[in-house]
């Protein structure tokens, strides 16, 4: 790739397009890493074997959830009820992939339920910013869900079998990594002015639903209203 | 915690969190969305960004900071600014820590 001219991007191949969406996602990969290993030594200590804790991240890549899940269960809950509860924490993710279903038609259904698997947070914040700006498709998702994946899940690893190893990823400031990649993000979708107004409200929103809603219902309650809001005032 | 029991957990765990990110995206996109929808859908985004911005930077690992002693509000500023100037996640994600560490250090 010498060359970064936007027409160029569409010879690229699926290759091509997959390494670029890891690169995409590596800031992802950097926050995932030291949560992914506090999850590994809380599932290690509360009864998890080492497999169950990888496997767990593995399979459900559902951050906040599993943390839920692991207090639950920690705290005697039944099957249904931990998962229950883990379920409700993550259904921000309908709103993601009802926002991301535009973009992935040309995907097939097969293609869906692999990109489905790896919806996130941060995945879905870097993607819909890469496709809402026609640089992004099925293969470079592929790619920041491999490059996540592979944070969370090596996190835990790392967390499960070797925590002593690297010490306290915090003294590097790694709790931040999120936070400044979501400020990215959210300097990148307010492209005019509309989208900075609408940002604010979502933002003033955002305070009011955290004070009196639970957990991280917030998320969802703030960008359903601020939405809303926009598509009520600019027609 | 009994083997079967963190099985029947990680298992439905996975089942479960699969179901609800797969089924609205497989859904919505064999429909033709009004017009309506898609200019909501597009607020959308930014929306969603502004809500985890604000949440992670207030109340970061579940606590309320006190503005003035809040690093993650101070080293968010320069970092928007960063990201706005040079256009690159893994540059500002980088640069941004680097802020962060400051300002804990400035704040204590």
């Amino acid at each position: 790739m010498s060359t970064t001219l936007p027409q160029q991007a569409l010879c690229l191949s699926a290759q091509d397009r997959l390494v670029r969406g890891v690169r995409l996602g590596f800031p992802i990969f950097l926050g995932y890493m030291p949560v992914g290993a506090a999850f590994g030594i809380l599932a290690r200590s509360w009864g998890f074997s080492p497999i169950q804790a990888v496997a767990c991240s593995a399979t459900a890549l559902a951050g906040a959830g599993q943390f839920i899940g692991l207090s639950l269960m920690k705290a005697g809950a039944d099957v249904a009820s931990v998962l229950i509860a883990t379920t409700v924490v993550n259904l921000r993710y309908v709103l993601f992939g009802a926002t991301l279903s535009p973009h992935v038609r040309d995907a097939g259904v097969a293609g869906q339920a692999a990109l489905a698997f790896s919806v996130t947070d941060e995945t879905f914040g870097v993607n819909i910013n890469d496709l809402r700006r026609g640089t992004g498709d099925g293969w470079s998702m592929a790619g920041v869900g491999v490059v996540a994946w592979t944070g969370w899940v090596a996190g835990t690893a790392l967390g499960v079998f070797g925590s002593g190893l690297v010490g306290d990823p915090y003294r590097f400031g790694v709790e931040f990594a999120m936070p400044a990649m979501f400020t990215a993000l959210l300097v990148a979708q307010a492209e005019d002015k509309r989208h900075v107004i609408i940002g604010i409200v979502a933002a003033a929103l955002t305070v009011i639903c955290m004070l009196i809603l639970p957990g991280k219902w917030y998320i969802v309650a703030a960008s359903i209203g601020a939405a809303t809001v926009g598509s009520a005032v600019y027609r | 915690m009994r083997s079967e029991y963190v099985w029947a957990v990680v298992i439905g765990m996975a089942l479960c969190n699969y179901a609800v990110r797969f089924i609205p995206m497989a859904f919505l996109a064999r429909l033709e969305l009004p017009a309506v929808l898609h200019r909501w859908l597009s607020f959308i985004p930014v929306s969603v960004m502004a809500a985890l911005v604000v949440g992670e930077v207030l109340r970061p690992d579940g606590r309320w900071l006190p503005p003035l002693q809040n690093p993650y509000l101070f080293a968010a500023l320069p970092t928007a600014f960063v990201y706005y100037k040079w256009r690159s996640f893994l540059g500002t994600t980088v640069v941004g820590i680097l802020f962060y560490l400051a300002f804990r250090g400035l704040l204590g």
